[in-house]
Formats: C-alpha cells, structure tokens, sequence
C-alpha cells in the first residue's frame, strides 16, 4: 500500500518540510525562554509574529524597505516591545502563584493584537510580494524556495545568537539558572523581575525575526497566528522545555512531520498527527526528545 | 457578608430570574437571550472550576467536551438514532430530551476517561495543560475526517422545526446552572470533594492519606467534561447547525476560563458572577462599539487580570460552602 516515492521527491519532502519547520522553531525558542522563567504558556507569540509581518510590510510599503533589511529594525523593537510587555503586563501576576492569571494576560494581549491588526489592517489576507519572491534556488540538488532558505538561515541565526547570549554572558547565565531553579536563583541575588523581562524581550524579538520570514515566505492575515502558538507549543515539547537549541530542532521535526503525513496520507490528518505526536511526546518522553538523561548532583 | 446571606441571596436572585421569564413580554425581550448566553456560559465556567478550581487541574480543552456534546445531541437528533419510531408519533421528542442531553454529557465523559487516565497519570500541571490543548485539536481533526456521518468541515445539522420561542432555552439553561451549582455544593461536601481538595493542595501527602490521587483526578476531569458536554447539547438546540468551526472555538474554552477567574477560581457562586458581569462586559462593548468590540474584550480580559486577580469572591482558598 505505502508506495516508497523515489528518493528526489523524499529529498525535495524533507527540504521544504525542514524549512517550513523552521519557523515553527524560531517561535518555539521565544516560547521556550518566556515559559522557562515565567513557566507562562505565552500563547500571543503567534499573534505578535503576525504583528511583525504587518510590521514589516508597512515598512516594505510604506517606506520601501527591503523586508529582510527590516530585520535591523524589527529586532531591536521587538526587544523593547518584549520588555515593555513584560514590566506593564506581566510584572504583577509574574509574583502571584495562580498561573492562570498571566495565561488569561496572554490571551487577553492576544485577542488584544488580532483585533487591532484587525482595525487598522482589515480582515483580509495581505502579503508582502518582492522581486524575489517567486525565485528559487539549488540546494543539495532540490530547488527551494528562496524566501524560505532565507527563512530558514534567519531561524538558525536567531536560536545560534541565543544559544550564545545564554551560555556566554553572565546575564545569559542568569536566565538559565533562573529557567533552573527560579527560588534559588533568587537567593543567589538575581532578580526575577530582570530575567523574566529579559526572557521577554527576547522572545518578543524572536517574534519578530519569525514576523521577517512569515511576511516574506506566507500570505498572512490577523488570526493566522494562533496556530503559529499551537504549533510552536509542540515544537516546544518535542525539543523539550528549557532546551533552547531543542525547540528549533523540535519545530523543524514537526515540520518534516507535518510534510510526510501531508505527502503519505493526507493533508486533512496533518495537525492530528502532529498534536498525537506531541501527546505522545509529552506522555513517554516529556524531557523531549533530545535532552541527556538527568543526573542528580 | 456570610455565607447564609449569600446563599438567601442566591435563591431568591433564581426565583426572580425564574419568574421573570414569565412577564409578558420578556420572551422577546433583548435581556432574554442575554441571559441565556450568561446561563451557558456560567455552565462552561462552572465545568472549569471543577477541575480547576477545586481538583487543581487546569485543562485547556473544555471546548473540546463542549464541542462532544454538541456533535452527539445533533447526530442522535438528526440521524434519529435514538427514539426510532416514537420520533415519527412526537416530532418534538428530541427537544431538550433529557436522554439525548446526558447522552451529549457522557459521551464527552467518556472521552475525559479515556484521554485522562494515560495524561493524568503521567502529567502534571504545565504539562497536563498543554496534553489537553493538543487533545481538543486532535477531537477536532478527527471530526472534520468523519466522513458522512460527522459532516465533514460543514458539520451537521439538527431540524430545527417549528419552535420559535427562547422560552424552554431559558428555563432548561437556569435549571441547569443552579443543578450543576447545587450538585457541586453536594460534591464539594462530601467525602469525594473533600479528597478532591486534598488532592489540590498537596497531592503527596493526600496520597500518604490512602486517597486514590489518580481516581479522583480522572473522576473530576470526567465531571466537568460531562458538564461542558451537557452545554454543549444544549447550544445546539440554540444553534442547531454545529460545525467543527463553531462549537470547538476556542474562545468556549478561554471564556469560562477567564470568567471563572474573574469571579473567583474555586468558590461555588464565583463562575456565575464571573460569567454575568463578564458576558454583560463584552456584550456592552458588541452593541456600544460593535467594530472594536473583540478589542475592548482584549482589554477587558488584561484589566480584570492585573486589577482583580484574586477574582471578585476574594475567599480562594477557603473552602466555600
């Protein structure tokens, strides 16, 4: 029954599922950070990355600004907007032990974000479309998409500088210790307030660099980004919670996931198999699937 | 204020609303279908509380049973899998049948069954939560492929027939919130409910205690799946055409959340005060700013969040009659 497709066309599967997977990873990562110091399931990330792509085809439109050059631009904003964020919304509940308060915040900002896109955008599906957009390159013998490969290499440029940030600087250091342990953190001096708003900015900013990929790659509209959270949540959970370069190689499995089942079975099955998998994940091996077994000091 | 006033507070609040249903007039009134909607989502509320608010237990796929029960009570309903020849002799009898309702319930329950027993025993808190959120995508994939007898993306559609009034919505929507009100108040004093908070407040020494942890998690989860199951059947005699879209939204999950918060997470009365002004907040916004209205509801959401966490009951912890 199972035909085995000749060998180029798993190439060219696995290329694009790879790429696409990508995206949901660079979510992922911001959602890997925001949960660990806050154990906050930020569900608005797909909402914000949405909000980027308007963000950058404003500028592409308005100001005739190349939307990979808008990078320069939407990564430091998303920092500030991600600590804004954090210290107006968050910074109260972040101290209250219910949880579901800073989840209804987030869902609350979500609903928030979607409409006004809404308001000021309109319903209607917008893309940004370039001289590029159509074009292709050769990779590994495959052509692919160049908006994509492109999306892709800012996925891998954005979890590399954050993997980097967390290992090699001592306020990295702190977020991993926070991420760790966040009570005794506290007691060795840092303060929970600066590593959760700095978990924030990151991710937020993440959202952003994903917005650069999502607008040039994918015709979006305003409520195109919740399954980008949905997505991006089991990504999360098949790199396992807490692990930063997991979360991109999580989203980049479910996308190869999501690019099998679409090819072998059928397209209509592709998000109950990949939230099976997940449930899956979550069951047998909720540490992810490429975390080293846990040794005990 | 104690809590005898509140519960004479209470009783008398259902007569008038009771009563109420009965002035001339009211039937057509704007008020009536408000309050419906307020009666069916305090239900949904109600549900969340369960498992959340006194088990401890915060699911994030209600809408998923709310969704169950609604596709149950229209494929019994419209295949007429259930009364066989009666339905030809009482056209009506699928209508707020009782049988077809906790049908709706228990096929919901049994999906909270199934699903809970391999999540709770392996999952806690963050995890169990987002195991519930994958679990109501998959219930809906799994009916968007059901072919020809779940109606596919479309959805299935109950004879509505010839009943034009909101009156049996009413009645049978405060009826079933004051139950399921009631019947909690019973639960929440009896033994089951008392291990039900032990489980909440520290499941390790509850279990030190001999209390079956995982019995009365999966139970609660199964109770509140089959409240939000038994709304959902009863949406659908509201909405009749049920559509994957529709009754597996989101928003029927996010909603009595927020409202159960709003009014205080486990308390008794908190999920119905949380539903009202809630439900009278956003239905506000609808009418007075009907293009901004999901903004303001946005809005609404982080105020109440960052002003009233403790939710408007303020006795969480307490156990509350």
């Amino acid at each position: 029954m199972l035909n085995i497709p000749p060998p180029e066309i798993l190439l060219q599967l696995s290329i694009n599922g790879a790429l696409g997977g990508a995206m949901y990873g660079v979510a992922a990562v911001g959602l890997s950070l925001i949960f660990g110091t806050m154990r906050l399931i930020f569900l608005a990330q797909g909402a914000m990355i949405i909000l980027a792509a308007y963000f950058v085809r404003a500028l592409f439109y308005g100001l005739g600004i190349d939307p990979f050059l808008s990078l320069l631009i939407v990564v430091p904003v998303g920092l500030g907007v991600g600590w804004l964020i954090y210290q107006g919304l968050f910074r109260r509940a972040a101290a209250e032990e219910d949880r579901n308060i800073s989840l209804l915040i987030a869902v609350g900002l979500m609903f928030l974000v979607q409409n006004l896109m809404t308001v000021v955008w309109g319903g209607n599906t917008a893309a940004v479309v370039t001289t590029y957009t159509a074009s292709g390159i050769e990779l590994l013998g495959v052509r692919t998409s160049f908006t994509r490969s492109m999306g892709f290499l800012i996925a891998l440029a954005g979890t590399g500088l954050v993997v980097l940030f967390l290992r090699g600087t001592l306020v990295g250091k702190a977020v991993r210790a926070a991420s760790e342990d966040m009570e005794a953190a506290t007691l060795m001096g840092i303060s929970p307030h600066r590593v959760n708003a700095i978990a924030f900015a990151i991710g937020i900013s993440l959202a952003g660099a994903a917005g650069v990929a999502v607008a040039t790659t994918f015709p979006f509209n305003p409520f195109a980004g919740f399954i980008f959270s949905l997505k991006a949540l089991v990504a999360l959970a098949l790199g396992g919670i807490g692990n930063v370069a997991g979360a991109l190689a999580g989203g980049i499995i479910l996308g190869l996931i999501e690019a099998y089942v679409q090819y072998f079975i059928s397209g209509g099955w592709t998000n109950a198999i990949a939230y099976g998998v997940f449930l899956a994940v979550l069951m047998f091996k909720p540490e992810g699937l490429f975390s080293r077994p846990y040794k005990k000091a | 204020m104690s809590a005898r006033m509140l519960n004479w507070i209470a009783a008398l609040g259902v007569a008038a609303l009771a009563l109420a249903a009965f002035l001339p007039g009211a039937v057509d009134s704007y008020a009536f279908s408000f309050l419906f909607f307020v009666f069916l989502y305090a239900i949904m509320a109600q549900a969340w509380n369960l498992v959340a608010g006194f088990g401890g237990q915060v699911s994030l796929g209600n809408h998923a049973f709310f969704g169950l029960g609604a596709y149950t009570t229209a494929i019994l309903w419209s295949g007429n899998y259930l009364w066989g020849s009666l339905y030809d002799a009482y056209p009506r009898i699928y209508y707020f049948d009782p049988v077809t309702m906790a049908l709706g319930g228990l096929v919901a329950a049994l999906a909270a069954v199934i699903i809970g027993l391999p999540l709770l025993s392996k999952l806690r808190g963050d995890y169990f939560a987002l195991g519930t959120l994958g679990f109501g995508e998959i219930v809906k994939v799994v009916l968007i492929n059901g072919g020809d007898f779940t109606g596919g993306a479309f959805g299935v559609v109950a004879p509505a027939g010839t009943f034009d009034t909101l009156l049996p919505h009413y009645l049978v929507g405060l009826g079933l919130m004051v139950g399921v009100a009631l019947a909690l108040r019973l639960l929440m004093r009896s033994r089951y409910g008392l291990a039900l908070i032990a489980v909440r407040d520290d499941e390790m020494a509850a279990s030190a205690n001999g209390i079956d942890t995982l019995k009365v998690k999966v139970a609660a989860f199964a109770g509140s799946a089959f409240i939000a199951g038994v709304a959902g059947s009863l949406y659908t005699y509201y909405i009749f055409h049920v559509g994957p879209d529709s009754v597996f939204d989101l928003n029927w999950m996010l909603l009595p959340l927020m409202m159960t918060v709003v009014g205080g997470t486990g308390t008794l009365f908190g999920p119905i005060l949380g539903a009202f002004v809630m439900y009278a907040v956003f239905d506000l916004a609808r009418i007075a700013v009907p293009d901004y209205h999901p903004v303001i509801s946005g809005l609404t959401i982080i105020l109440a969040m960052l002003f009233l966490p403790k939710g408007l009951m303020r006795v969480r912890g307490r156990r509350v009659a």
